[in-house]
């Protein structure tokens, strides 16, 4: 087990180091001042990592056991093409959250915090640039067209609202996103990345062990600021409440639900020996790390509010709020936070446009439902064009003029991305082929 | 990477350990820590979060082992394995949760090239020197100074 670091070619690097200027322009800071807020850890470097002594033999689908392939073009074409996508999507969702991360990294209060997420970003950049080492280190010639070059040019130049998976196309409001994001967004990564650690295609397998190590850090950059939010709401901060944080989670739960692909799918790609995973088996997996993570948040926010408390008796008092909806000490279940429900404001899968409310309730018209919707959404993303594309697809579904299935295709609105399978009911996202090998991750 | 057992399971430390941890921590200790907790896990997460391990029984975590690969330190060239930090529910010792968890550690350690690995016990835990005794650990030609500065 060891790493080996290589380079994209140097007009690739280039491209890519320009890139960074553009849309990472604190990385020098970040350099500047690892020292400071990183001592001693490995400096950062923008290169790819493959890991070495991964295991040869296909571990999950219909050629279990035999050796994994090192060559694009000895996959069938099929399996290639879902293989690219997979590839492509990985990539657009790396470089596609440095776009989102931007736009409000400078509003952190805290500048710990903040140099975190600043890390985390130059590491999504890495993670973009395996994905690009993929694509020019072999020959994709069986499976499409588009030239290697060109795949490269067309990801470097996606931008918030061209991304593969809808979650990568959505603007963050405020800090509070950052961390979220990081919380809810990057987990779904984990387990895509978990996932293709096993793919038959032994470079994708090699290039997940270094991305997931440093996944794990992403987690922590989200998970550690929610908590400490959570301690200075309980304080009665004046900069941060449980609301802020419950309609954050409301904003992003559901982009991170749908990212595993439509529940009924997935098949294919554990046939292929791909992924070791159906969509709903991950999906259910991922809801209930987050339901644990909200309870750890809820935990954190208790002792603080009621300090003299023992471990037992806070974990009591929890469960009398949360699973009974009791008001103990003064705490009531609305102050706390929680996961919405698994149906909640979905435009993709199997409840697409079906009107679930937050608790799991029903609504019978669109009216009732965005209004719903408004008061469990965070202000500034009711005012964005993402919650407006959403509002006019549902009116269109309940009326009658589309199907859900329908609409539920074209909900990104978003550009080619080409050269995946037609066939995959297992993926989204693609507007003009309704096709991608997966879910993605960052 | 992750061993299993009937009931015990080893498995990387995540995000999502942090109250377990503060949580075992308080058993042991007696003290709610949650800052301490953040920071430390924050470093081993950012560093190497294969290295650091949590022992789970039926999807509870009873215990804990957070360490790493560093090299060029206390004259030590060679890539070392250093375990720094553990902890196991105090109803739950004496099972081999400490042993499992060591083991585990080591194995990774090994894997990524470390030839030996380390740790310093403070000479008031004789428990835990005679559990690293148990492991196979020897005392080391290292010997700790320390000066007070207050
Ligand atoms: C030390 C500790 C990790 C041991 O965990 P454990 O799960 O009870 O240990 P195990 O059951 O795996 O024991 C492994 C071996 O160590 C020995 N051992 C463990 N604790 C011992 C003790 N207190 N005295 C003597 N031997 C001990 C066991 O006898 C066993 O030997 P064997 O395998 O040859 O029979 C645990 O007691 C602990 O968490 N202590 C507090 C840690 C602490 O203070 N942490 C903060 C500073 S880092
Ligand atoms: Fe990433
Ligand atoms: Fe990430």
């Amino acid at each position: 087990m060891a790493t080996v670091k290589t380079h994209i070619p140097k007009k690739f690097h280039d491209a890519v180091v320009k890139w960074r200027q553009t849309f990472l322009p604190d990385y020098d800071f970040l350099l500047d001042n690892w020292e400071r807020y990183f001592p001693k850890d490995q400096r950062f470097e923008t290169c790819a990592f493959r890991e070495t002594g991964i295991c040869d033999e296909i571990e999950c689908g219909d050629r279990k056991g035999e050796p994994k392939f090192t060559r694009a073009r000895d996959l069938d074409s099929e399996q290639a093409a879902h293989l690219l996508g997979a590839i492509r999507a990985q990539a657009s969702t790396e470089f596609g959250s440095i776009q989102q991360h931007r736009l409000t990294l400078a509003r952190a209060q805290d500048e710990k915090d903040q140099a975190w997420i600043l890390r985390m970003m130059a590491e999504e950049l890495r993670h973009g640039y395996q994905m690009l080492h993929l694509l020019l280190d072999d020959d994709w010639s069986s499976v499409t067209d588009v030239k290697s070059a060109d795949m490269v040019e067309e990801i470097l130049s996606m931008t918030t609202g061209s991304h593969v998976l809808g979650a990568f196309n959505i603007e963050f409001d405020s800090f509070v996103d950052n961390a979220t994001f990081c919380a809810i967004i990057d987990r779904v990564g984990k387990y895509q990345l978990e996932m293709q650690r096993v793919s038959a295609y032994k470079p994708f397998a090699a290039s997940m062990p270094p991305m997931l190590r440093e996944e794990a850090f992403h987690l922590a950059a989200g998970i550690v600021p929610m908590r400490r939010w959570m301690e200075q709401a309980a304080q009665g901060s004046v900069y941060i409440t449980t609301e802020d944080i419950q309609k954050a989670l409301n904003k992003w739960l559901p982009r991170g639900l749908e990212m595993f692909g439509d529940e009924r799918g997935g098949g294919t790609n554990v046939r292929y020996g791909l992924k070791p995973m159906k969509n709903a088996e991950a999906q259910g997996l991922y809801y209930d790390e987050v339901l644990k993570l909200v309870r750890d948040l809820n935990m954190r926010y208790l002792r603080a509010r009621l300090p003299e408390l023992k471990l037992k008796e806070a974990e009591q008092i929890l469960d009398q709020i949360v699973d009974q909806r009791e008001t103990v000490r003064g705490i009531t279940f609305e102050e706390l936070v929680h996961a919405p429900h698994k149906h909640f404001f979905r435009r993709r899968g199997v409840p697409s446009f079906e009107m679930t409310g937050w608790d799991g309730e029903s609504f019978d018209d669109a009216d009732s439902y965005l209004a719903h919707l408004s008061k469990q959404l965070p202000d500034a993303y009711r005012a964005s064009s993402d919650f407006q594309d959403y509002a006019e697809k549902l009116r269109k579904v309940a009326g009658g003029e589309v199907t859900a299935a329908d609409a539920a295709r074209e909900m990104p609105t978003l550009r080619r991305v080409g050269g995946a399978c037609p066939c995959s009911k297992s993926v989204r996202w693609v507007a003009d082929n309704g096709a991608s090998g997966n879910g993605g991750a960052s | 990477m992750s061993e299993d057992t009937a009931q015990l399971r080893i498995r990387p430390l995540q995000d999502t350990d942090l109250g377990d941890i503060t949580g075992l921590d308080e058993k042991i200790d007696g003290k709610y820590r949650p800052e301490v907790w953040e920071m430390r896990l924050g470093y081993y997460m950012r560093r190497d979060p294969e290295a650091s391990l949590v022992a789970e029984i039926d999807g509870r975590v009873v215990g804990f082992m957070l360490g790493e690969i560093r090299s060029g330190e206390f004259g030590l060239e060679q890539p070392t394995g250093w375990i720094e930090v553990m902890g196991v529910d105090p109803e739950m010792r004496g099972q081999a949760v400490g042993r499992r968890l060591a083991e585990a550690m080591l194995a990774y350690f090994r894997g990524r090239g470390a030839t030996s690995v380390h740790t310093l016990v403070d000479r008031d835990m004789d428990g835990i020197a005679q559990f690293f005794i148990a492991l196979g650990f020897e005392p080391a030609g290292l010997t700790p100074f320390v000066k007070e500065l207050a």
